[in-house]
């Protein structure tokens, strides 16, 4: 119940209600800009909030992430193009809803399926986080290697086109992350003499460039296209959102909101899965399958609401465990470290305050962005196609540069920016995964420590990690994740070559 | 591209073995711990192991050759060189002049042609990202290593 006093700390603070009131804004209307991402925004705005106290740092670009999943469905529906990879399959229904004259009613559907499966992962995430925090507390380092080495495994191997690049993404961020001084021994590693890297890569400028120079890299291949919003029609019949025309949907959007909850929980699937398994299975279960992709609204509700439940519980490994569930919860790492903030199953017990206010704050957020987006998200569309991406992107490649070197006040970060800009699109550009690259990185420092913690506790070396069940079982869990996907891959890859036979 | 096929697959998988490779050379060269253990080398020597098993079952998977897009490739390459000359240049002059300097370079490689919107770009960048980051959020600006335009207009 400690929700609700941090609710009424939150309401009665006005700073930090602005906080996440411009935070609504900010991120969608980063979302609806197709190209730009909230990992984006979230990385460059992230040296701004090393000035700022941890609540409103934290809670600005919490509610950044959950407002810029939401603002993907207004480019998806609006322009044909997913501002997010999640609202690629909003744009499905969105799109041909919109050519049909109800654009605003499209929009209308996906507000409220993006709120109630975003209020749905939020009161998941504050029921259940405590309890599995307590849990996590009785992990010993076997155990906690164990969950580490089942991410690393799911988070390279089931994200993206290709099981090998995803999984060598992870591998990459590993050996970046060893850059240094070995924080036991202090032995240097892969320093190669220099002075700077044995500080090693810094979290900060490393994501702005995987996450913000490299899609200004990626937007010059799309420089001279424009954006075009489809002109909603002023009729009102066609627009407005009855309970009858909603009521179908309700079904749809309570089904998805467990299904992106339940995915935001596994380290690294994110949003674009959730929401295309839950059309999947909305279509699979809908009286109307004929209809969906061609303008159902339950094509909108049931990914949109997907795409937003996944936002809370995607904190869980991260407040928990200290697994980042996904890149914003990544990039949120670098504020909980820049503030001294421990993050992991002690947190519970040290910022326990702190956490519920961050989730109270996340709660008004989705209200807010609730509220903007049903009353005004055809004004947004029509503010984001006059943005000229000419001059839009120019001045996020010069932000980049002094975000990066804000975060230290060093230059040799802004080298490294620029390096891994580059590696970012072409990762993108190669199939490897940035979001596995980044996540790895991470996740590279705990891992070894309790990896070597282990190992010191062993008798056996590494049977260690066999011999204790919840051990095994969690590395049973990446085994059986990588098969899977391996043979669902093989499946797809076979399944033109049987085609074409038959 | 079928489904599961990924571009350039025999180039990456060369590239993932050599990386691979040179990181595993690189990894045997980390110091034991004083108990002979290897403590410090053992997560590097993984990771650069998987690097080159992952290169050789891309390599083994490795359908024909592909084509790659080459047309933005100038692009790119004008781009990285500008950013790479942003920081050298920052670390020589300072950040006002190299932002005045790569303002419309970036926004001319993003396709802007009006030479008033260029000049006012090189005016007002290097002023507005100076008042915010360096004025308002204090924090202390490079500074140029041959010469400042800070020194002579007495920023700081």
């Amino acid at each position: 119940m400690d929700i609700f006093p941090a609710l009424l700390t939150v309401l009665s603070d006005p700073i930090l209600m602005g906080w996440v009131l411009l935070a609504a804004i900010v991120g969608m209307i980063v979302g609806a800009v197709p190209g730009l991402t909230a990992s984006a925004a979230i990385a460059m705005l992230l040296p701004l909030t090393f000035y700022m106290e941890p609540l409103p740092a934290l809670a600005f670009l919490y509610v950044i992430g959950k407002s810029g999943r939401y603002g993907g469905s207004i480019a998806a529906i609006l322009f044909n193009t997913p501002g997010t990879a999640a609202s690629a399959a909003t744009q499905l229904d969105g799109y041909p809803l919109a050519r049909q004259g109800k654009a605003s009613k499209a929009m209308k559907v996906a507000t409220i399926s993006s709120v109630i499966g975003d209020f749905t992962g939020e009161i998941l995430l504050i029921v259940g986080v405590a309890w599995i925090a307590t849990i996590a507390l009785k992990l010993g380092p076997p155990e906690l290697f164990a969950v580490y080495f089942a991410a690393f495994i799911v988070i390279g191997s089931v994200i993206g086109k290709s099981v090998t690049r995803g999984l060598a993404s992870a591998a990459l961020g590993v050996l970046v992350a060893m850059i240094g001084l070995d924080p036991i021994s202090s032995t240097e590693r892969f320093t190669f003499g220099s002075f700077d890297l044995t500080n090693g890569i810094g979290l900060v400028p490393l994501m702005i460039g995987i996450f913000v120079l490299g899609e200004v890299f990626a937007q010059i291949e799309e420089r001279g296209q424009t954006t075009e919003m489809v002109q909603n029609g002023n009729d009102a019949a066609r627009n407005t959102l009855t309970w009858a025309e909603y009521k179908p949907c309700l079904p749809h959007v309570a089904r998805s909101s467990f299904i992106g909850a339940f995915i935001g929980m596994l380290p690294g699937l994110g949003s674009a899965i959730a929401a295309f398994v839950a059309y999947g299975e909305g279509k699979r279960r809908a009286k109307n399958p004929e209809a969906w992709g061609k303008g159902a609204l339950e094509g909108v509700a049931a990914p949109e609401a997907a795409n937003n439940a996944v936002s809370g519980p995607s904190m869980a490994p991260l407040l928990t465990l200290g697994i980042p569930g996904s890149t914003i919860g990544a990039i949120l790492i670098g504020v909980f470290l820049i503030h001294g903030i421990q993050i992991g199953p002690t947190m519970f017990l040290t910022s326990r305050d702190l956490v519920y206010a961050l989730f109270a704050c996340g709660l008004i957020g989705i209200v807010l962005y609730g509220l903007i987006g049903y009353f005004g998200a055809a004004f947004v569309g029509r503010f984001i196609t006059r943005i000229p991406t000419k001059v839009l992107y120019p001045v996020i490649f010069l932000t980049s540069f002094v975000a990066a070197y804000t975060s230290r006040g060093n230059l040799f970060d802004v080298y490294v920016m620029v390096a891994a800009g580059f590696a970012g699109w072409a990762m993108r550009k190669l199939d490897f995964n940035p979001a596995a690259f980044v996540i790895s990185f991470v996740l590279a420092g705990g891992a070894e420590e309790t990896f070597r913690q282990a190992l010191l506790l062993s008798d056996n070396g590494l049977m260690i990690f066999v011999t204790r069940p919840v051990a095994l079982l969690f590395l049973l869990i990446g085994i059986t994740a990588l098969v899977m996907r391996v043979r669902s891959l093989n499946r797809q890859s076979r399944a033109p070559h049987l085609e074409a036979t038959q | 591209m079928a489904p599961g096929s990924s571009p350039a697959p025999r180039l990456v998988g060369v590239a993932l073995v050599l990386i691979g490779i040179g990181a595993t050379a690189t990894s045997m060269s980390i110091s034991l711990d004083q108990y002979g253990r290897w403590g410090a080398r053992f997560f590097p020597l993984a990771g650069s192991i998987a690097l080159i098993l992952l290169g050789l079952a891309e390599l083994r998977n490795a359908p024909g050759t592909h084509t790659t897009e080459r047309k933005h490739l100038p692009a790119i390459a004008a781009l990285l060189m500008l950013s790479v000359a942003y920081v050298w240049v920052i670390s020589g002059f300072g950040y006002l002049i190299a932002t005045a300097l790569a303002a419309p370079a970036a926004l001319w490689i993003f396709g802007i042609r009006s030479a008033a919107g260029l000049g006012l770009a090189a005016l007002l960048c290097p002023a507005a990202y100076h008042l915010v980051f360096f004025k308002l959020l204090g924090v202390f600006p490079p500074l140029g290593r041959y010469f400042d335009l800070l020194d002579v207009i007495g920023g700081y």
